[in-house]
Formats: C-alpha cells, structure tokens, sequence
C-alpha cells in the first residue's frame, strides 16, 4: 500500500505518467465518447491530443485528472490507480496536476491574482511565495495589468490565459490544457507555448488538447488524433 | 503556511460573503441563549427560595384546652401514628404568651393589663424532610383537624399552594421554551451554513479539482458553526446579566426579591450553557456540511 506521504514527497519516478488500458467512457443515453483506448505519455513528454470538436478530447483529460470515471478499463497516473484513489490520497494527487479546462472554470467574483492563488493555497504554499509566483506568471502572459480585476470582466482570451497560469501555479508534475489556444491570436499563442515548454523544460509532464494545428505541426513531439472516440493515429511532430 | 492558516483565512471569506445573514443567525442564538437562560435563572431561584421555604416550613396545630401530660402524649402518639415527624413541640398559653411579648420588645408593655392566657395552647410540628410535597402537607393537615381537641390547623395554606402552582406553571415554560429555542437556534446555523454552501457551490467544486482536502473545504464551516454558538451564547448571557443587575438595583430595599435572595448562574452553569451552545451550533453545521458538501 502507498502512504500519502509517498504521493507528496516523491518526484513521481518512472517513465510512464500516464498509461491507459482498454478505457471506453459512455454517456446515457448511448453516447460512446471513447472507445477501448490504450496509450501511454512519458514522464517529461509533451503530447498533443488532436481530434474534432466532439472528438473525446476534453473526456479523456477528465478521466486523466479523475473528474470523471471510466465506464470500462484501467488508467493509472504516475503508477497510481487513479480511480481507486480516495480522499486525502486522491486531494494530494490532484495538487501535482494542473488542468486548465476548456471552461476556465474560474471563480468570476474573484480577482485575477485570487483565482491563480487558490491552486497554490490548497497545498499551503507561503503568501509571499503565492504573491510572488502570481506576479511571475502574469508577467510572462503580459496579463501584469490585471493583477486586481475581476475574471468576470476579462475577455475570453484574457480568462484563458489566466486558467493556464492557475494550472502552473502550483508548479504541478503533470500538467493537461484543454484547448489553450482557441481565443488567442499569434503572439499571445506563442507566449502561452513558450510558457508550457519551460514548465516542459522543468520537468513537467504536459498533455495538450488541441485542434490548432499551428502549435503542434513544427515540434517534434508525439501527436494522438482522435475520431469519434477511437485512436485514428498516433504520430510524432514534423520538425526538421 | 498550514493548514489553520489557511482554514481561518477562509473563515474570514465565508463570514464576509455572507455576514448579514451571519448577523442574523447571531442575534437568533444570542436571543435563545438570553430567553431560555432567563427562565432557567427564574426557576433556579425559585426551586433554591422553596428549599428555603421548606426548612422553615412547620404546621400549627391550635387547641381548645391546655393539653395535660397524659393528654400531650396521646397526643403524640396520634400524630406519629400518621408518619413520622421531625420534631413536635409543645406551646403552653403562657410560652405563647412569653414569646409574643419577647416579639414585641419594647413595646411588650401593651400586655401587661392582659390575662396570661389569653392565647391558646398549641402544637407546632416540623414534618420530615420527605413529606414536603404540598398534597402531602395538605394531607396532613386534613389529618391533624381531626384530633380532638384541635381547634385549627395553620400552615400559610394558600400561600404555599400559589407558590407549587408557580413553580409547576415555570417548569413547563422553561421545558418548552428550551426545547423551541434549542431547536430554533440548531435550525438557523444549519441554516446560514447551507445557505454559505449553495452560494460557493463554485468554488468548493474547483477547491476539490485542484486537490483541497475534505478538511479544508470543511472545517471552516464547522468554526463557523462553533464561532456562532460562542458568541451566540455569551451574548445572551451578558444580555442576561445587565438584565439582572438592573432587576438587582432597581428592586433592592424590602421586597420579595430580597426575601428570595436572588443569584445569577455559577461559572459551572455559565461554562455549561456556553457548551451546550457551542454543541449544538457544531452540529447544526455539521448537518448541512454532510447534507450539501457531497464529498
Ligand atoms: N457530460 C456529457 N454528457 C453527455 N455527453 C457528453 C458529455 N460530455 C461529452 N459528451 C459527448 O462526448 C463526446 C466527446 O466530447 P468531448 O470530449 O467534449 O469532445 P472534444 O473535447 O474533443 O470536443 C461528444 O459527442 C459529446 O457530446
Ligand atoms: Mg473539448
């Protein structure tokens, strides 16, 4: 049996973060959102998920971080079970990833600087560190000059950004976006890259649900293509 | 940074978001509190007076003729033949007529023209401490009319059976009223909480998903719900002791409060009261934390 105090000390070693067994997630009434998918993500990979709308993108990213539960098969994170995972032990685990959702999900009668603390105050980061770390990560999104407005009055690219930089925060082991592109124009696009490459470069593990081809064709990183819940393909980036 | 920093930062958040309602649910326990401790210092006053009363409580029983030695035993043996008495003592006319002139004092000298015998002899019995309920003193009394020879029985009749009426009538009104208030004040924390929880229902759903413990997200409730009834219960009490000094002040000098001599609660009861409170706002809490948190 693993103690808690295993999921927070360790750096989760090995090689394989994620892997997936034969796992099919179905919605009543008969929506199959994925069916029988197997595949693994390296520890420190950084893989892109591709697929039309409706393809199962966003479905397998919650499965990952155990937002939702699969109908059929196995899926362990860092050598975890992640489903038989339970209270404190499942809190912990959920502190070293970092989701940026296709929704944002962010607090909107909450400052900007407030929505991105809340990611490192759970696992009680010091309020200077907080503080600190905030000013870094809206810096690096050029959001600097909305440290102290409310998310509700962000536009849509801004609150994204914002989503992305509570997803880092915490400076999390694996790391899943959920479209982190869709209302962002070129140059903040390559902002938002350059950011999750040097959490990449840090470590992190970092899986991308993307339909924006523009930030996955020149890397050379290893690219799974969804179609209607099944793995069409799974390839690896075109870089010279 | 730890875990009861972060707990009563978030407190802190809570009360704010929601103070008026907060407010309100104060004033509900503060008012309980106050009512139901009124009541209750009411009737501790008055059960403690009619211990009082009942330590001096004897019957007098008058009688047509100054009883003999033979007659004085007989006497005695009836009494004792209907239970057994603490003490019974025998007052000649002249010891009825010694000690009304020693209650006069100076003024005993409105007697001298008086015959010696000119009160009637009589028996004053002090009953067992166990036969001090007011059916059985009547009881008793009914008894003691019958003895021959007894002219009339006397034992502040009327007085004594406002007085268990009184007593009756308070405790019914304290039971209920504790029950209402308990149950009012229970019912308010439980209250405000749920109504704390569905207006964050956000933010504890994204507390879970970036991996907040089930006692991060729900202790801060539960001090909510202790911090209630604290402040709840010692603001009713200190209400309560205004009140009672001013009742204290205001109705010294001859009166029957100072025939009672009227106490406020003992630190013992105050911490009670206190706990008894701070329990049940924790559990009114607890309630609508396992009722609306579903984690
Ligand atoms: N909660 C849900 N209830 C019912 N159907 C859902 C739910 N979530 C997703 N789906 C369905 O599952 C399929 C995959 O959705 P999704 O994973 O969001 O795709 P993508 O993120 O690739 O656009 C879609 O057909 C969608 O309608
Ligand atoms: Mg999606």
């Amino acid at each position: 049996m693993e103690t808690q105090e295993n999921l927070v000390h360790q750096e989760f070693p090995g090689n394989t973060m994620i892997e997936m067994i034969k796992v099919s997630r179905s919605y009543p009434p008969d929506i199959q959102a994925l069916s029988n998918i197997s595949f693994s993500v390296e520890t420190g990979e950084m893989f892109f998920l591709i697929g039309r709308s409706g393809a199962g993108k966003t479905t397998l990213l919650k499965l990952i971080c155990n937002m939702e539960m699969p109908s059929n098969g196995l899926i362990e994170v860092a050598g975890y079970n992640i489903n038989s995972l339970k209270g404190k032990d499942l809190a912990l685990l959920r502190q070293r990833i970092g989701v940026a959702y296709q929704d944002f999900k962010l607090l909107n009668d909450r400052t900007v600087a407030e929505n991105i603390a809340i990611a490192m105050e759970v696992s009680y980061k010091k309020p200077r560190a907080i503080r600190q770390r905030v000013v870094d990560l809206l810096d690096q999104l050029q959001l600097n000059s909305k440290h102290d407005l409310l998310t509700g009055e962000l536009s849509r690219g801004e609150q994204q950004r914002v989503a992305l930089a509570r997803s880092v925060a915490n400076s999390p082991r694996l790391i899943l976006v959920d479209e982190p592109t869709g209302n962002l124009d070129a140059t903040t696009t390559e902002k938002v890259m350059e950011l999750l490459t040097r959490q990449n470069k840090a470590g992190a593990t970092i899986v991308i649900a993307t339909h924006d081809a523009s930030i996955y064709e020149n890397s050379n990183n290893r690219i799974m293509e969804l179609r209607d819940g099944v793995i069409h393909s799974l390839t690896r980036g075109n870089a010279q | 940074m730890n875990f009861w920093f972060a707990v009563i930062r978030q407190t802190g958040r809570n009360l704010r978001q929601t103070w008026s309602s907060q407010l309100m649910t104060l004033l509900t326990v503060s008012l309980s509190v106050l009512i139901f401790a009124f009541f209750s210092l009411i009737y501790s006053n008055m059960i403690g007076a009619g211990d009082r009363l009942s330590d001096e409580l004897s019957l007098i029983v008058y009688l047509d003729d100054e009883p003999g030695p033979a007659m004085q035993e007989q006497l005695r043996r009836k009494i004792q033949n209907f239970d057994d008495v603490e003490a019974i003592r025998f007052i000649s006319r002249e010891d009825a007529y010694q000690r009304f002139a020693d209650q006069l004092g100076e003024d005993s000298d409105v007697l001298t023209d008086m015959p010696k015998d000119f009160l009637p002899a009589s028996i004053e019995i002090i009953p067992l401490k166990s036969l001090r309920g007011y059916n059985q003193i009547k009881l008793f009394s009914e008894y003691l009319d019958k003895l021959p020879g007894t002219e009339k029985v006397q034992y502040g009749q009327e007085w004594i059976e406002r007085f268990y009426h009184f007593i009756r009538l308070l405790t019914i009104v304290v039971t209920l009223s504790g029950a209402l208030l308990i149950l009012t004040a229970t019912f308010m924390v439980a209250y405000t909480i749920r109504l704390t929880i569905l207006g964050r229902q956000d933010e504890l759903e994204l507390l879970k998903l970036v991996g907040a413990t089930n006692n991060y997200i729900q202790t801060p409730f539960l001090i909510e719900g202790i911090l209630q009834g604290l402040m709840g219960s010692v603001t009713g009490l200190l209400a309560l002791f205004v009140l009672f000094q001013w009742i204290s002040i205001r109705f010294t000098g001859p009166g029957i409060l100072n025939l009672f001599q009227f106490d406020f609660f003992s630190p013992g009861i105050l911490i009670f009261i206190i706990f008894a409170s701070i329990s049940l706002c924790s559990l009114g809490s607890y309630t609508s934390i396992r009722q609306f948190l579903k984690i």
